[in-house]
């Protein structure tokens, strides 16, 4: 069999921005009880359960160093350029031939402004990162953002009570932005990790982009928040059908 | 858009065309308003956020969905004019939503629009005090507030339809899962059942307790136009079609089917009429028993239909677009390959020298 290479950057140059609101061509699911993880992951199996969610997970840098860091938990990273999501397959795809961890990591071409409750449950999710997303400086482009009060509601969705989202950003005004659009919204609390969090010890240090940042010698925020209950619904007892 | 409304409150039906609104009781028609007229800026509006200008009126004004609670009618126009009118039909209030509005609930203490942006705000009875409720990523091509006031169901254009509590919109209670294409209408048939139809020409019954689908129909006929319901029947309009179902238990069966004349454009029935707006075009009403339409008669009085024009919403059937990923994997697989070769002739050359010193060495 021809061995796998570690694939070379050069070969998927993209393009950094893409517009989420068009239609592209994605492969989704109806709905996540039709979604076949095992494409995906070679040993996942039908009690396990996805809980990790890199949504824009570039060239894949957190998934490859939280892959051996969690190694019982399955975790996807959700990107949405052709070159970038395959230079990501690919990626996994070599370390698992010289590996015996990084199966539980992957890469799926979506958009998951549109698609997260596809492949997601409720309170499927126990943690969610969003590092380095793009700015969108316009403002014509701020609904491209991938933090706004709408999709909040859908993080929320996808979160289990207690779930947390990590977000980190070397742009000031886009950490301002979703520092106050997390802790402005209803289910959401700005969250302190203690010291064994460490998931929030590699936030920076992990990616491409925060590497790069680190050798220009910029800086990134970092802040991480809390999925909490409904404070209205305890106004009122929770109502079903 | 909604064009035909069925007013049970006064048990008559309410019709937009162009930018008036009439009322069919019997098979007489009523001019009774004109609506969209852009309202005076007042001080009392807020922008949306500061720096930013208060919301315009902009495009021609003809209704585009309309609303009935016990006291009050909602009207939505394609200027982005939102007005309540009192049962005399005296404008109530006014304002300018942010974008174009595309449905309209009112209750007797809200009016709640959902938007060609995908957002939903609710608005207090005098339409000034304006909240943000829920986005979807694009636009909500229907609505429904329950009669509890506990949940609002909305759909898109991304195959979901999604129910969120009410008034904490932020809180979705669950997704409704199936459709293959945008979700055009939906329907509460029951506190727990719910009736869409969808641009992939299925009719899906919804058990909300479980979100799970419990039938789903195909079309008899192409795209589905309209849905409409009078308990225990169910109307299903495609351009030609109306199939009338009723509803047993969870179960629909089909009781009859009327093929008209004209494309159809809208439809709304009560316990004894059916009213269809054609493309023609032509009102008509039909009487309606035991799930069969029949008796066609036109429609009497003052009604101009010539003034109706379709609203103008953006493209629905998704336009795919692959951008050259074909060339890209394309490249990629023959870049692999040239790649393998030069590696197993790189090799064969090793092998070839190796050999060549071994035959050397021995001779």
């Amino acid at each position: 069999m021809t061995k796998v290479k570690y694939p070379q950057k050069r070969n998927y140059r993209q393009r950094a921005h893409s517009n989420p609101l068009s239609d592209h061509s994605f492969d989704y699911p109806v709905s996540p009880d039709v979604m076949d993880w095992t494409k995906l992951y070679p040993r996942f199996k039908p009690e396990n359960e996805v809980k990790f969610c890199d949504i824009g997970c570039g060239y894949g840098g957190l998934l490859v160093t939280l892959s051996p860091m969690f190694p019982e938990t399955y975790m996807v990273g959700f990107e949405i350029r052709v070159k970038v999501s395959d230079y990501v397959n690919d990626r996994f795809l070599a370390l698992r031939q010289d590996n015996e961890v990084y199966h539980n990591a992957g890469v799926i071409r979506t958009n998951a402004m549109k698609y997260l409750p596809n492949f997601f449950r409720k309170g499927q999710l126990e943690k969610m990162f969003i590092l380095y997303p793009d700015p969108h400086f316009k403002k014509c482009k701020h609904k491209w953002r991938i933090v706004s009060e709408g999709l909040l509601a859908e993080y929320a969705y996808v979160l289990k009570v207690g779930g947390l989202v990590y977000t980190v950003s070397d742009v000031k005004e886009v950490h301002d932005w979703m520092v106050e659009h997390f802790t402005n919204f209803p289910l959401f609390e700005r969250y302190d990790p203690p010291a064994e969090d460490k998931a929030a010890q590699v936030l920076i240090g992990s990616t491409e982009e925060g590497k790069k940042v680190l050798r220009n010698k910029g800086q990134s925020w970092t802040a991480i928040f809390k999925r909490v209950e409904d404070p209205y619904s305890k106004l009122r007892w929770d109502v079903d059908f | 858009m909604s064009v035909l409304h069925y007013d049970k409150h006064t048990n008559s039906f309410l019709l937009g065309v162009g930018a008036n609104l009439y009322q069919l009781s019997d098979n007489r028609a009523k001019l009774l308003v004109k609506c969209g007229e852009v309202p005076e800026t007042t001080e009392k509006e807020e922008p949306i956020k500061e720096g930013e200008k208060a919301p315009r009126a902009e495009g021609p004004a003809y209704i585009t969905g309309v609303a009935t609670c016990e006291g009050r009618v909602a009207v939505i126009s394609n200027n982005k004019v939102v007005e309540t009118f009192d049962r005399d039909f005296q404008r109530v209030a006014s304002t300018v939503a942010i974008k174009r509005a595309t449905s309209v609930q009112i209750t007797d203490k809200t009016v709640v629009i959902s938007d060609k942006a995908g957002d939903a705000y609710s608005y207090s009875t005098d339409l000034t005090d304006r909240k943000y409720l829920l986005g979807h990523v694009s636009v909500v091509m229907d609505m429904i507030l329950t009669p509890d006031l506990n949940f609002l169901i909305t759909c898109d254009r991304d195959e979901k339809i999604r129910i969120s509590h009410f008034p904490n919109c932020y809180n979705i209670h669950s997704y409704l899962l199936g459709h293959q294409e945008y979700v055009l209408k939906i329907l509460l048939l029951s506190p727990n059942l719910l009736l869409s139809v969808g641009g992939d020409q299925k009719l899906i019954l919804w058990d909300l307790s479980t979100s799970q689908p419990v039938q789903t129909l195909p079309s008899p006929q192409e795209d589905y136009i309209t849905i409409s319901y009078s308990p225990p029947y169910i109307l299903a309009c495609n351009s030609r079609h109306v199939t009338v179902y009723k509803l047993t238990d969870t179960t629909l069966t089909q009781t009859s089917q009327l093929v008209t004349d004209h494309d159809i454009i809208d439809v709304a029935s009560s316990d004894s009429r059916v009213a269809l707006l054609t493309r023609e075009p032509k009102l008509e009403i039909y009487q309606f028993s035991e799930g069969v339409m029949s008796g066609k008669c036109e429609v009497e009085g003052e009604i101009d239909l010539s003034q109706f024009k379709d609203s103008v919403l953006p493209e629905k059937k998704k336009v795919v677009r692959t951008a050259g990923f074909a060339e890209y994997f394309e490249r990629k697989r023959k870049r692999i390959e040239e790649e393998n070769l030069k590696e197993e002739s790189k090799q064969a050359h090793i092998n070839l020298q190796e050999k060549s010193k071994e035959t050397h060495l021995k001779g």
